[in-house]
Formats: structure tokens, sequence, C-alpha cells
């Protein structure tokens, strides 16, 4: 077949499929073209109007928190006090459990929060554990009615601390420390366990309950070298969880 | 018809791009027909193609200020927009309804009249029908087909070629251009 051929047949096949166009589209066409762009941009606007209303509900949700899902912070400078709770990691029921957060990032020498977060006006300690791990000595703080309302972790280089309310002074095993501060929080109802670990780790040498009063928990962290730390908000059960790194 | 276009006095496109819509129709109905046969063999469906011509002018006339050159690239970009209509509207019909035309092109068998091209043609994606109908049924020259497919001209003749050969496996390059 010869290129005319090729082109006379092809020409052909293409003629049957389309015809001939209907004698008004001309007309049709300059009838659309006046009409005014506003009734065309129907679909335009629609579409505007479902993404502002999308975006209204997802900031509505995001602030309102009608689930009450405590913040889940892991390590890092605090956000701000008022930051809105996002969704939590897995559950962990035991401290010495934390296959999700192992990777976390630990900050050296600086202060954790205060992160505020919803929750009942009193969150009572059901139970204060502390475990040594590759990498990372860690205490756990759970809380069996909710979580509290304020965490801050503050570093210091040296192990003295001071009780609250008697004002006593003690000293903690090791050379540096962390005072960790929950507030909305109490200890002597629900919780009947140790207040003094001597842990005999190679990073968190000790831990001493030094506040409980007028709905406020310390804890002070005794620690050996520097003061490189983490810290989670978790829930189910919602607790503080807390990882001296080890090694530094 | 090309020549029409092109005898154009620029002023007529200065005046449709200002918004005079008699300009605009003075420049645009020439080309319906080709656009028309365009939309229809892509589409498979008459009906479909003059509505799709349709919206295809109404996106020109707004967007007639976007036209970069003179009045000779005006046929190359509104087919460029008509077959861009045509794929949005095959797009909505795939989540709306097949349309008859469709399966009557798809499915029915097809009439002993029809060449074996013509069955070949049918069988082709819309997309690789386009080069050949701008090619050989528009009768476009090569870089107003490489105009209406964004293309590169020597890319706008791979691709004519590639889709002859779909049709006659047989075909040399001299054949074709």
């Amino acid at each position: 077949m010869s290129n005319e051929n090729f082109r006379r047949e092809l020409n052909r096949a293409f003629d049957g499929m389309s015809g001939q166009p209907s004698p008004t589209l001309a007309r049709r066409i300059r009838s659309a073209v006046a009409q005014p762009p506003a009734a065309r941009s129907y679909y335009w606007m629609a579409a505007a109007a479902a993404v502002v209303i999308a975006v209204l509900l997802v900031g509505v949700l995001f602030v309102a928190n009608p689930l009450h899902r405590p913040t889940s912070n892991v390590g890092g400078p605090a956000p701000s006090p008022s930051a809105s709770p996002s969704a939590s990691p897995p559950a962990t029921p035991s401290p010495s459990a934390s296959p999700t957060q192992a990777s976390a990032p630990f900050q050296c020498g600086t202060t954790y929060g205060p992160i505020t977060q919803n929750g009942p006006a009193v969150a009572y300690v059901s139970d204060v554990r502390t475990g040594s791990h590759p990498g990372y000595d860690r205490i756990t703080i759970t809380f069996g009615n909710g979580a509290p309302t304020s965490v801050e972790v503050k570093t210091q280089t040296n192990a003295t601390f001071t009780k609250d309310p008697s004002g006593q002074t003690v000293n903690l095993r090791g050379d540096s420390g962390l005072l960790v501060t929950i507030r909305g929080a109490d200890e002597h109802t629900t919780y009947s366990g140790s207040t003094d670990f001597k842990t005999g780790y190679t990073k968190l040498q000790e831990a001493q309950q030094v506040q409980d009063f007028e709905g406020v928990v310390q804890w002070a962290l005794g620690l050996s070298g520097n003061t490189c730390y983490r810290v989670y908000l978790l829930t189910s059960p919602d607790r503080v969880v807390i990882d001296a790194q080890t090694g530094t | 018809m090309s020549a029409a276009v092109m005898e154009q006095p620029p002023q007529i496109l200065a005046r449709a791009a200002q918004g005079d819509q008699d300009s605009f129709s003075e420049l645009i109905e020439p080309l319906l027909d080709p656009a028309y046969r365009l939309a229809a063999v892509m589409l498979a469906d008459r009906g479909a193609a003059e509505d799709a011509v349709q919206e295809a002018s109404v996106k020109a006339w707004r967007k007639l200020r976007q036209l970069r050159g003179d009045a000779s690239s005006l046929r190359p970009w509104f087919l460029s927009i008509v077959a861009n209509e045509c794929r949005m509207a095959r797009r909505t019909r795939w989540w709306s309804v097949i349309k008859v035309a469709d399966v009557d092109a798809q499915d029915r068998p097809q009439p002993e009249s029809y060449s074996d091209l013509h069955r070949a043609l049918l069988r082709l994606s819309p997309d690789d029908r386009l080069p050949l109908v701008l090619h050989f049924y528009l009768d476009l020259p090569l870089d107003e087909v490489a105009k209406a497919l964004h293309v590169s001209p020597s890319a706008a003749k791979s691709r004519i070629y590639r889709s002859a050969k779909r049709l006659r496996a047989d075909l040399t390059m001299e054949e074709v251009f």
C-alpha cells in the first residue's frame, strides 16, 4: 500500500467515525460563549466551599479534641504549653517495653516543658517503676485515672535536691540530676510503693520522690555524667516515661 | 482553512482577546469543523464530540489572552484544548455512565464493510489516534501537530509514525511522511 493509498483509506475510516457536525453547532457555541462566566464557575465555587468546610472541620476537631487524647511528646524542646494532643503511640504495658519510641532522640542539658494536656483535676499515681535497658535507664510513673495536666523536667549539674514542703536537702546518688515536676497529681492516695529507688544502674542511680503536696508530685533523679534524656507522655495506661541516656 | 485563519488580520485576534465575542466567533468558527472531527474520532461518540467542542470553545474564549504567538498559533492551540476536553470527557464517563456508543465501539462485532485499517483504528487508544487525526485527517503540518501535542516536532513525528505502525506493522517512515 503506497503512502497515498494508506492516507486515503485512513481518511475514509476517519470519515466513517466522525460524520458531519450538526449545523447548529456554531450557533450553540455562540450562545455558550455569550453566557456570563459566573454561571460556569459554579463547580469551582462548590469545590472551593468544600475545601473551606473540610479545613474548618479539621481545625475544629483538632482544637476541640473530642476524644481527649493526651499529647504524646517525645523528647525535644517543648511545644507551646497549650499544644493540642495528638494520636498516642501504641500501649506499652510494661515500662521496660517501648518498641516504637526506642530511637527517639535525646536532649541534653535543656528543660522539657512544662507540657500541658487534658486530664482530670487530680491524676492519681498508681505505679512507679525503674528499669535498665541497652542505651538508657528508665523511670515510669503511671496514673490510674487519666493523664496529669502538666509535666516539666529540669536538669541540674548536681544531685542535690530540696524536699517540699519540708525544705530538707537531700543528696542523691550520682553527680547530676533531673527534677520531674508533675502538676495536677497525687501520689499518696492510690500509690503505696517505694518513694526512693536506689537502682544501681550505670546512669539512673537513684530516683526519689521529693514532693507530693497540694497536687504537685516531684521526683528527683540522680544521674551519673551528662543529663541527656527524653520524655514520653503515653496512654493506655496514662504514664510519664523518662529515659536517661547511658554512655554519656 | 489554514490559510483562511492565517489571513485574519491581527486586529481580530486583538479585539477577541479584549472581549469582543463577534471577533472571537469569526476566529473560531472556521476551526469548528476540524475540532469536531478530532473530537468525534477521539470519543467515538458524535454527541459527546459536539459537547467537547462547545466546552473547548468556551475555555478558549476565556483563556484567549493566554494564547502566545499570532493567529497562526490559534489552530493548534484550540485543537489541543479540544483534545484535553476529550480526555476529560472520557474520564468523566469512566465514573458516570457507559454510553451505548462506547459499548458499540468496544464490544460490538465490527461490520463486514469495515476495512482492516478501520478495525485497527478502532482498537487504538484515543491518545494514539490523536497524532494520526491531526496529521492525516486534518492535514496539519508537522510543526502544528507538535504544538497541538505540546511536544517537539521530532517527537511529534515519532508519535505519528509509532501510531501508524500500530495500524500497519510494515509501514516505513517514507510511506508515512
